[in-house]
């Protein structure tokens, strides 16, 4: 098991191996279909700051938060697998999710040092480890606005590293 | 209205989305001890944990609580009326609050709803069930079984026609095609293959709603243990991580067939939680 706390740092990523179960703690963001791509456009205008989002060594889990819980949808939609990039070059060092990822998306993490990690639909084992939430951007989204929230020992598994996948 | 009626089925929403049935959990103690990737035993084991913590707490297995669908099962003396289905859809309300359930019901007209761009009401029992099947059964009784249908296998999920040629085999050829390409996309195996085969495109989905509803993974067909283990050659294996456990059973469920060189093929690649069931007698 490989211990992770954000902000994660570059050297960090850089161990970290295709296959390596890895626990999860800190600060993480939470977006999907509806908000990464509003995400992608601020940093494009630049406004990230004016959000209050700070990306670096972030990371994003594809979830929506809600009375039910937290879990991970299909990181391959358009919507969320389309934003690696630029998430990826504006700090994100981890996607948390699920799901195989495309040739292009996985060349790009490389590109930008950052990976992704397969995380298990298991909501009622996450609700204990899940210590705070606020909304940080976009709150008529409701479930799936832009979210904060404080994780303890989320488990993973990286899934994408260094140009590798595991599917 | 009756409360009797409204409060069983209140329950029995909250115990299809939280709870494992015997057969299940044995079909996951089963994958476990028999897989021999390491990353597929972890996903396994972590599924079934989940489901304990969460049978234990009447909390729901998946942050992607479903969609309600209803199975009415009616006896020859038992009388449907519009109340009974009126308490029923009450009972569903209150079970999606007391769950909870995740508020995901979309607002607006039809084109705001299929656009999503009204935003979500944020009352869990805002969300609507899906239209009532009803059937009938010798046993003098009235049951109802709730599913909860998640979207990830909507997503894959496919209902289509097949020319059978007068072959069992070209049926089944086309349905492990279906199903691999189905289960490598849904991300949350292993999975169940729920399949239906009728004469249109509305009794074929029946009839995999009903295998979703009469399903048992310790009572296999010998066609259905074929497609199973035929699926589970695409070593996709749980999350995809690979491994020999991509499916864990097949409900297949034939109905009346057309005369005619077609046949109607309905499949669900229900995900790692999925059938969410629970019955109960009103």
């Amino acid at each position: 098991m490989i211990y992770l706390k954000t902000p994660i740092q570059e050297t960090d990523i850089s161990q970290l191996q295709v296959g390596d179960v890895v626990s999860i703690s800190g600060y993480i963001y939470t977006g999907r279909d509806a908000v990464l791509p509003k995400i992608v456009k601020l940093i494009e205008q630049g406004k990230l700051e004016e959000y209050g989002i700070d990306l670096k060594g972030s990371i994003i889990f594809h979830t929506a938060v809600s009375p039910a819980g937290v879990g991970p949808t299909s990181s391959n939609k358009f919507e969320i697998e389309s934003s690696f990039p630029a998430l990826s070059k504006a700090g994100v060092k981890l996607h948390l999710g699920k799901g195989a990822l495309s040739s292009y998306t996985i060349q790009s993490l490389n590109e930008n040092n950052s990976v992704f990690a397969v995380i298990p639909p298991v909501t009622a084992l996450l609700e204990s480890l899940t210590l705070e939430r606020e909304v940080v951007a976009f709150p008529e989204l409701g479930m799936e606005a832009l979210h904060r929230i404080k994780v303890e020992n989320y488990q993973a598994i990286i899934a994408v590293a260094h140009g590798k996948s595991i599917y | 209205m009756n409360s009797d009626i409204i409060n069983k089925v209140k329950q029995t929403l909250v115990r299809a989305g939280s709870s494992f049935r015997k057969d299940q959990i044995e079909a996951y103690e089963f994958a476990i001890a028999k897989e021999i990737c390491n990353n597929a035993k972890w996903a396994l084991s972590q599924t079934l944990e989940n489901a304990r913590v969460a049978c234990s707490k009447c909390s729901p297995l998946c942050d992607d609580t479903g969609i309600p669908h209803l199975y009415l099962e009616v006896g020859p003396n038992q009388v449907v009326t519009g109340q009974l289905i009126e308490d029923i859809h009450e009972g569903v309300r209150q079970g999606l609050r007391e769950l909870p359930g995740r508020p995901m019901a979309v607002k607006g007209n039809d084109i705001q709803r299929i656009e999503q761009s009204d935003g979500l009401y944020e009352d869990a029992a805002a969300l609507d069930a899906a239209p009532l099947i009803v059937r009938n059964i010798q046993e003098d009784e009235m049951r109802l079984t709730v599913l909860m249908l998640g979207g990830g296998p909507a997503i894959r999920g496919i209902t289509q026609s097949i020319f059978h040629k007068h072959s069992i085999h070209v049926v089944v050829d086309e349905i492990v095609k279906r199903a691999s390409e189905g289960v490598k996309k849904l991300g949350c195996t292993p999975c169940t293959l729920a399949i239906g085969v009728g004469r249109s495109q509305y009794e074929a989905t029946s009839m995999m709603m009903e295998a979703m509803v009469k399903g048992n993974y310790s009572i296999q067909s010998e066609l259905e243990k074929e497609i199973t283990a035929r699926v589970n050659e695409t070593n996709v294996g749980p999350l995809g991580l690979g491994g020999g456990t991509t499916v864990l059973a097949t409900f297949l469920n034939v109905g009346p067939q057309r005369a005619s060189g077609v046949r109607i093929v309905a499949i669900r690649p229900c995900c790692c939680f999925e059938p969410r069931r629970a019955t109960v007698s009103l």
